[in-house]
């Protein structure tokens, strides 16, 4: 009883038991969208599954190391987490180091194949950071002053700023949706939130206005408004996808059954397009399923944030909460037609090293906040 | 309000935001999944299924034999999905040498989204299996995403002839579609095609699916068809005609071997001829089949006709005599002989045997315009032959009512009329038949693919003469061949030969006018029990343009041979020949007269 009672103290456990599920769930289909496509090239089908099981058991012992570390720990790590984000941020725009996938640098290529993205680490980074700072000189209750504000805006800016340089446009909406979440959780006054979200907007509408954006995000925006702009790449993508989810119905095709999946009309299905997978292999149930599963994390994501008494801790929640839901949020949308193209992995769902490892350490961080509220 | 309260107030703002979003989700995937679902699905299995076309092997041509002429032998298309090329240059680069092309007319056909591409017909296997291996090495030690894939073959059928030139002319070839387009390929190209089937298979972006549904229409075999032709007579009679086609540097020469007794062309050949494994590489005209698709005067071949009818209506005997100048005026023309002579005391079969103009027009005078019409017209002049082949001619041979004063004399010497080597050759067999013409033809049956054979109905023959008749002509005939006649050179020791000589002159479609010769021999053996007819026809010859000269020893080789492979038993020396001239007969006559009053 008393270890029961232990347990529940450090973990969560209905985050834990949703975190587990995703991540089940997750093994299973990215094996399913590349098993048939290894078997077929003669290589071995179980490749993707391999890597993905030791990427969660990589992020699993992060998160053991972020739900372990002691807060002043972090707070002298969190400058070297940031640091080294923000210089992986400027190698991959540097063509000796970078990797350009899709029309983006996003990712650092490591002897052995390895492949890391460090703006996954600099959305931690990012949101570690604010918290310190706006956490930091609040030994009442004092509301964060307006140079608080803008020293944790500068934290954000930096690698944000590098992130746009990629270009990246679905982390930077992402990140951007943490910063401004975490400023209105902070307490800092009324003007800052919302003037953020104003200049947001802005900011979007002068991006696309005056041509920052490459022509294959153009592409990607025309393509949501009408998926037959560009019926060959990004049109025929979410063409597919939307057939492929479709044609799963309430029940689904059954695991592995898929035709779509293991004809592999969807591009990048094993990533960004992982839930298609489920969509047609699980079927409607097996969806509404995993969106109860990511409304659990996010739900004990705030109910932790709430019952800490730590600020620091509460907007570490509260920004890990705003990235994995608007995370959620793009990549889901996307796959059903309901936000515009973006390639943003699925959290827990998606192959991908840097993106479990940095789901995983958010994880961690909750439980941290969690056990020593 | 306190901060932190303010605070909770705005954490609540966000979950419900949260909570929206997810609700929105939820009814987007009730529309999604439940609501569309079926027309989902079938889009989906719309853009799975893939369809294919199965070739359909063409038909074999074989001899009489069954031996084969032209088949259809496997071939490999590479093909390629053009989706599954990430870098089409150097793709380019690793393939195109293995299939003798250029990268960059490879590269160009790597490049696209096409699902469906050929890169080359008619690869071997070994060629397809270097470019897996070449592939395979190249991907090795790569990630997927940099491999090559998307190569594949696809099963196809191309045409072989295996004998090459052997029967090029009557066989024709088949283009790059498929097509036949020349000799019986094209005129029994349906027949020869058959039914291409379908495959329909669920495919993804990349390969097949495992496992998935397959609906097959299979392809149905095309016909085979049986040709009268031997393929080792023909081989023979081409390898004949061919050397003389170098020596006399003729502008064509055509031969044709036929059975008197069915119509069945044995062999037909033609110099110069071509390769319909590479008719592509061939210059039009050569890909005709002259035999049957060109016509030409006769000359004298054609006298035997005007003998026939003036035999038949009883007008003349083998012996009759006539009185022969060198030149006879009719109408507004003076005819000749070969050569000038004295006045000739020559019997009808003298006339024959020294192939006189004269002689003929006094023979073929002897009965009406209409009459000798209508022999002609029987033995098959300006008759189309319908053989089944591309092209057929049926000769020119105009209406009695459009012949001016001189046609008469002209046409019993074997000029003003055309024919072809075919008609030709029949109007001999139909005198080594007894007086039957049975219709010339070359497409013995067409067999199934279950090995069906069904034999073409061919009609019985038409009778044109009596049999006691052409028995008389044929031994007036033998006398051509004999020393004295204008073909010794055709005879074949041990057995009977009967022919006809030809030299005419040579319409030249070229000027409009007549210039070179036709030079022929027709004729056939044995004489006695005739098994084979053959006609040799030289279109112009440079040199000497003599057809007995040219064409005797051509007949004496090909048809020594077909007597020795179809075992004929020699038959002997003919008793005693039909006296040649006036002399001669009395002597004869003097010999018998004084036998009978010995008895």
């Amino acid at each position: 009883m008393k270890n029961i009672r232990l347990l529940r103290d450090r973990f969560d456990l209905p985050l834990l038991v949703a975190t587990s599920l995703l991540l089940g769930i997750g093994v299973l289909l990215v094996y399913a969208a590349t098993r048939d496509w290894y078997a077929s090239a003669g290589e071995d089908p179980q490749f993707y599954l391999k890597r993905q099981i030791l990427n969660i058991i990589i992020g699993l012992l992060l998160a053991a190391g972020a739900m372990s570390i002691d807060y002043r720990l972090l707070r002298a790590y969190t400058p070297i987490l940031w640091g080294l984000s923000v210089i992986g941020l400027i190698a991959v725009l540097i063509p000796a180091f970078g990797d350009s996938v899709n029309g983006a640098r996003a990712w650092i290529a490591l002897p052995g194949g390895l492949q890391i993205q460090p703006a996954e680490f600099a959305k931690i980074a990012i949101i570690v950071g604010m918290s310190m700072i706006l956490a930091e000189k609040r030994e009442g209750s004092q509301d964060p002053t307006s140079l608080d504000v803008l020293q944790s805006l500068a934290v954000a800016a930096i690698p944000l700023l590098l992130i746009v340089a990629q270009p990246d446009l679905g982390t930077t909406v992402i990140i951007s949706a943490a910063v401004v979440t975490i400023i209105a959780a902070s307490g800092a006054q009324t003007r800052w939130p919302i003037g953020l979200l104003s200049l947001s907007a802005i900011g979007a509408y002068v991006v696309i206005r005056i041509g920052v954006l490459d022509e294959y995000q153009l592409k990607r925006l025309q393509s949501f408004v009408d998926p037959t702009a560009d019926p060959q790449s990004s049109g025929y993508q979410l063409r597919q996808a939307r057939i492929t989810i479709g044609s799963g119905g309430f029940f689904g095709k059954g695991l592995f059954n898929g035709p779509q999946t293991n004809g592999r009309f969807v591009p990048e299905q094993h990533t960004d397009f992982i839930f298609t997978v489920a969509g047609e292999e699980l079927g409607f149930l097996g969806c509404i399923f995993i969106l109860v599963l990511y409304s659990i994390i996010l739900w004990r994501a705030l109910v932790i944030a709430r019952r800490s008494n730590d600020i620091f801790g509460r907007l570490v929640c509260i920004g890990v909460m705003a990235w994995f839901g608007f995370q959620i949020f793009e990549n889901i949308g996307m796959a059903v037609g309901l936000a515009p193209m973006t390639g943003v992995p699925l959290p827990f769902l998606s192959y991908g090293g840097s993106s479990m490892f940095a789901t995983l350490m958010a994880v961690g961080l909750l439980l941290n906040v969690h056990s020593r509220r | 309000m306190s901060p932190l309260r303010m605070a909770q107030g705005r954490l609540r703002i966000s979950f419900l935001l949260v909570l929206v979003i997810f609700l929105s989700f939820f009814v987007r995937l009730v529309f999604v999944q439940a609501v569309n679902a079926q027309d989902r699905a079938h889009q989906a299995a719309r853009e799975l299924n893939q369809t294919v076309d199965l070739p359909a092997p063409r038909g074999e041509i074989t001899d009489r034999n069954g031996n084969v002429l032209a088949r259809s032998i496997d071939a490999l298309d590479l093909v390629v999905d053009q989706n599954l090329i990430g870098d089409p240059e150097e793709t380019a680069k690793l393939v195109a040498p293995i299939i003798n092309a250029s990268s960059s007319a490879i590269e160009s056909r790597l490049t696209g989204t096409r699902k469906f591409v050929y890169v080359a017909k008619d690869i071997t296997p070994a060629q397809w299996l270097k470019i897996k291996e070449v592939i395979v090495s190249n991907n090795s030690g790569k990630p997927m995403s940099e491999r090559i894939g998307g190569f594949f073959t696809q099963r196809g059928f191309k045409r072989d002839y295996p004998g090459k030139t052997l029967s090029a002319n009557t066989l024709g070839f088949v283009n790059s579609e498929g097509v036949g387009g020349g000799g019986i390929e094209a005129s029994m190209n349906t027949l020869l095609s058959g039914t291409d089937g379908v495959l329909t298979y669920a495919s993804g972006k990349g390969p097949s699916i495992p496992s998935a549904r397959q609906s097959l229409i299979p392809a149905k075999a095309g016909t085979n068809i049986r040709l009268t032709i031997d393929r080792d007579l023909q081989w023979i009679t081409e390898n004949a005609i061919a050397s003389v086609a170098k020596s006399t540097r003729a502008q064509s020469i055509t031969a044709v071997v036929m059975d008197p007794a069915t119509g069945e062309i044995l062999a037909l050949a033609t110099a110069p001829t071509f390769d319909p494994n590479k008719f592509n590489l061939t210059k039009s005209n050569l890909l005709q089949n002259p035999a049957v698709q060109d016509s030409y005067e006769p000359g004298s071949t054609g006298k035997v006709m005007t003998f026939a009818a003036a035999l038949q209506e009883k007008l003349i005997e083998p012996t009759t005599v006539f009185q022969i100048p060198d030149k006879i005026k009719r109408a507004d023309r003076i005819f000749n002989d070969h050569e000038p002579h004295p006045k000739w005391k020559l019997t009808s079969t003298g006339i024959l045997a020294k192939s006189s103009n004269v002689g003929t027009i006094q023979i073929g005078e002897k009965m009406s315009e209409d009459t000798l019409y209508s022999y002609l017209t029987k033995f098959g002049i300006g008759q189309q032959l319908n053989m089944g082949l591309p092209g057929e001619s049926a000769g020119i041979f105009s209406p009695v009512n459009k012949w001016s004063r001189s046609t008469a004399p002209t046409v019993a010497f074997g000029q003003g009329y055309s024919l072809t080597t075919i008609q030709a050759t029949s109007v001999f067999a139909t005198i080594a038949n007894g007086g039957v013409r049975a219709a010339p033809h070359i497409v013995a049956g067409t067999s199934n693919q279950n090995g069906h054979y069904t034999p073409k109905e061919n009609n019985s023959g038409v009778r044109v003469i009596d049999k006691e008749v052409a028995t008389t002509l044929s031994l007036m005939m033998e006398s051509v061949v004999a020393e004295g006649g204008t073909a010794p050179s055709a005879q074949i020791s041990g057995y009977r030969v009967a022919g006809k000589t030809g030299t005419a002159n040579r319409f030249n479609d070229k000027c409009r006018c007549y210039s070179g010769y036709t030079a022929s021999f027709i004729g056939f053996a044995p004489a006695d029990k005739p098994r084979f007819v053959m006609s040799i026809t030289i279109q112009d010859p440079k040199g000497i343009h003599w057809g007995g000269y040219l064409g005797g020893p051509v007949f004496k080789e090909v048809i020594s041979y077909a007597l020795k492979s179809y075992q004929v038993a020699p038959t002997g020396k003919l008793n005693e020949a039909f006296p040649l001239d006036a002399a001669t007969l009395k002597k004869r006559e003097k010999i018998s007269t004084a036998a009978s009053v010995r008895d």
